[in-house]
């Protein structure tokens, strides 16, 4: 570690590992409901249960996100953190804030939250992903911001590199469009318009860039490659993901009451899509192949080459699967959607903060990298996860295509009930790959508790 | 992709290797919207061939000949600058950044037309066809103006040299992607029938 | 293959293309916005539509049901409920809940008044009045 205030970290990692666990938990729960509709009902129904499955995902991730931007800037930016005394009650306000709405989701029903937490005043509850009660919402504005500043802060006190610039940009994006999760007009086509601009810039937009940044950065680390080289490719990347992914929102306008005309803009640009994805891929490797240094830190390696790929099939593969117009007009919002939902969000997103944990924890613990028999164990518990969330994706395609098939296709279409019955053997399936998923999580939480000869810096 | 970082000797592709990834990225996208074009078209012919009636041929043809004109006037500029004529060069290119305002006036009265007659993209596969193209195109006839403009004020300040007129190449590559589009879009849209 | 490939072009390039295809899509946003009301079916948009709605989000519908085909994927697309089984059997449906079949889905209680039901159905039926370039396939959703 070469800057102290990059300690704070440190929390954002361990927090982020927790709510991933308690993410995987409630997934495992539904998965259970997909195929015993009763189990714990009515103590946890589906709906919360779901709410609090994504709702976690979110905020791991943001965590993920913080953390390794507390990390990596002070070290793009050769000076320590602005403040690192904000950035830590930035942390306890967000898992407290975080910690609230998720027990308020499961202690009280969902209409009496929205009514005691002023929702008649503005309506923004109820919609997928930004369920989160008001007082929530505004808190994820002023934890964002406040991270923001911090970091801007930072950066413009020390040396600003295409990494630094490239994250906050992502950030000032994220914050930015968060705004819109406050409009939810009465007109459901407006009201679901919009809605995309939160959850389609953010995913296949501006959480890219941060995504590219954090790859970027522990790929100059672990390789030695000359920062012009890979901070050039960085922008070239994102440049595609922005050419493709802006208008490639129009994908999701297909079917929602949007003009006709989205099926054509949305379809030519989304299927470009997974371009900056296979470029990603590519450049990983590559840059690996160049490597001037054997970096201890074997397991960071593995996590960095496996988010590149694993993001190109989940993000770019699954997504191109079903996104042109005459493909989802019978594909769309059926468990293909929520095979690509589960491959790109592991692939891209939990990947990369995996990654930069693997990297930047062992850094934290005062190690360049952790015993072999930990990294060892970090392997297996990355192999465990990502197969087994492949097979999960793998079970929901067939689970959908199916689906489509009974339900839109055939002569004879059978009603949604009836079908769910017919896949229910998918969904067996793909609750055995995630318990195997959830014993590979466990497994990389043991890792951290492996003890061992560990490498000193050299 | 690899070999852009190793093979830096070979000199095919004018400019700055990144326009050059951003100009396949456009010929992408708008080669698989002409395409897009040509079937639709095939679905619906006498639609088609009816609509296309409506659109201004003439004015389809002088701004072709206008970008192709503007084209040259950069050819020339490119030149200059390799002689190390930045006066000259930034000439050529006001020449050009004014063709390029051309364009976009006389598309703007094509549009002004149209949109006076109700025509939308919602209108018919056609006009969506049109509308888009077109409309796409003339965005990126914006953008090649500014990069222009930004060439233009660096060679007026003499920025540029006989050893450093990379910046001038790339704008100009752009530039003619422009114009190379249009070359295809007109015929496509405006006359084949 | 070019002879040169900076970062700085390449930031220039970024700078340049993402502005450049954010107008784009705000220019688009703009057309669709002007086009929306001969399509959104908001002139039927009532009070009690408008109350559904809201009854729609704070039950938290979309945690199990699709809504033209976004929400979850656990239990039926509604936004063609209203033809597809008719305001007398939606209303039944919702106040018969839980069935309490052994090893079904289960859908919650709610506890809504008449009135409120009545709103809720005033909001499936205007969703499902929406132009949504045919979608679903059929009436199955």
């Amino acid at each position: 570690m070469k800057y102290k205030s990059q300690a704070v970290a440190k929390l954002y990692f361990i927090a982020a590992i927790g709510l991933f666990l308690g993410q995987i938990l409630f997934g495992l729960i539904m998965g259970l409901q997909y195929v015993v509709g009763d189990f714990l009902f009515p103590v946890i129904p589906f709906n919360v249960a779901r709410m609090v499955h994504t709702n976690l995902l979110i905020v791991w991730l943001l965590f993920g996100f913080m953390g390794a931007s507390y990390y990596l800037i002070p070290e793009e930016s050769e000076t320590e953190l602005y403040s690192p005394k904000l950035a830590i009650i930035t942390f306890w306000i967000f898992l407290v804030a975080g910690a609230v709405t998720v027990l308020g989701y499961l202690l009280v029903p969902y209409a009496s939250l929205a009514k005691w937490t002023g929702n008649d005043l503005l309506n923004t509850m109820g919609r997928e992903f930004l369920e989160q009660p008001l007082p929530t919402k505004v808190g994820i504005v002023i934890v964002a911001l406040s991270w923001l500043f911090n970091i801007v802060m930072t950066v413009l006190k020390g040396r600003k590199t295409a990494i630094s610039i490239v994250l906050s940009l992502g950030m000032l994006g994220l914050a930015v469009f968060f705004l819109f999760s406050f409009y939810n007009p009465v007109n459901l086509v407006k009201d679901k318009f919009y809605w995309w601009w939160v959850v389609h810039l953010w995913v296949e937009g501006v959480w890219e860039l941060i995504l590219g940044a954090m790859l970027a950065f522990v790929l100059i680390k672990v390789t030695g490659v000359d920062r012009e080289v890979v901070e050039k490719w960085l922008y070239v990347i994102i440049t595609m993901t922005l050419v493709t992914g802006i208008i490639g929102t129009g994908h999701h306008y297909f079917w929602i009451g949007a003009p006709a005309y989205w099926q054509w803009w949305g379809s030519v640009f989304s299927a470009l899509e997974p371009i900056p994805f296979l470029m990603m891929t590519i450049f990983a490797f590559n840059m690996v192949n160049k490597r001037r240094r054997e970096h201890p830190n074997k397991a960071a390696v593995l996590w960095a080459l496996g988010t590149s790929v694993m993001a190109f099939l989940g993000a770019g593969l699954w997504g191109f699967l079903h996104t042109l117009a005459p493909i989802n007009y019978y594909t769309h919002g059926t468990q293909l959607t929520a095979a690509h939902g589960h491959l790109a969000f592991f692939g891209a997103y939990a990947l990369v903060v995996l990654t930069m944990i693997s990297y930047a924890m062992p850094i934290l613990r005062g190690r360049a990298a952790n015993p072999e028999r930990a990294q060892i164990m970090e392997m297996w518990s990355f192999w465990l996860m990502t197969i087994s969330m492949f097979f999960i994706a793998l079970f929901l395609t067939g689970a959908g295509i199916v689906q489509v098939w009974l339900q839109r296709m055939s002569p004879t279409p059978m009603s949604f009930m009836a079908v769910q019955d017919q896949i229910s053997i998918f969904y067996w399936a793909r609750e055995g790959a995630g318990l195997v998923f959830l014993i590979g999580l466990l497994l990389y939480i043991g890792s951290f508790f492996v003890k061992g000869e560990s490498r000193a810096f050299e | 992709m690899p070999p852009a970082i190793n093979i830096n000797n070979q000199d095919d592709l004018p400019g700055d290797f990144a326009i050059w990834i951003f100009i396949f990225a456009e010929m992408l996208a708008f080669g698989v919207l002409f395409v897009a074009y040509a079937f639709s078209r095939a679905q619906d012919v006498e639609l088609f061939n009816a609509s296309q009636l409506t659109l201004s041929r003439i004015s389809g043809a002088i701004n072709t000949l206008v970008l192709i004109t503007s084209s040259y006037f950069v050819v020339q500029g490119v030149a200059a600058i390799k002689r190390g004529l930045n006066k000259q060069c930034a000439h050529w290119l006001t020449g050009a950044f004014i063709l390029g305002g051309v364009f976009v006036v006389i598309k703007m009265v094509e549009f002004h037309a149209k949109f006076a007659a109700d025509i939308t993209m919602s209108t018919n596969n056609f006009y969506m066809f049109y509308l888009s193209l077109t409309f796409f195109h003339f965005m990126h006839v914006l953008m090649g103006m500014v990069i222009l403009a930004m060439i233009i004020m660096k060679a007026k300040r003499g920025g540029y040299s006989t050893q450093d007129y990379v910046g001038v190449e790339t704008g100009a590559s752009f530039w003619h992607m422009v114009d190379f589009l249009w070359i295809i879009l007109f015929p496509l849209v405006y006359i084949i029938r | 293959m070019s002879a040169t490939f900076t970062k700085s072009m390449a930031r220039n390039v970024f700078y340049g293309g993402g502005v450049f295809f954010f107008l784009l899509f705000i220019a688009l946003t703009f057309d669709t916005m002007k086009v929306l009301p001969k399509r959104d079916n908001s002139q039927n948009i009532t009070p009690a539509v408008e109350h559904g709605k809201k009854l729609w989000e704070t039950n938290n519908c979309i945690g199990c049901h699709t809504l033209l085909g976004e929400g979850a994927y656990f239990a039926p697309e509604l936004g063609n409920v209203y033809p597809r089984r008719g305001p007398d059997f939606i209303k039944a449906w919702i106040k018969g809940q839980p069935t309490g079949v052994p090893g079904r889905r289960q859908m919650p209680q709610f506890n809504l008044t008449d009135a409120e039901i009545d709103d809720l159905v005033a909001f499936l039926k205007y969703a499902s009045e929406i132009n949504t370039n045919k979608w679903p396939p059929n009436i199955e959703g």
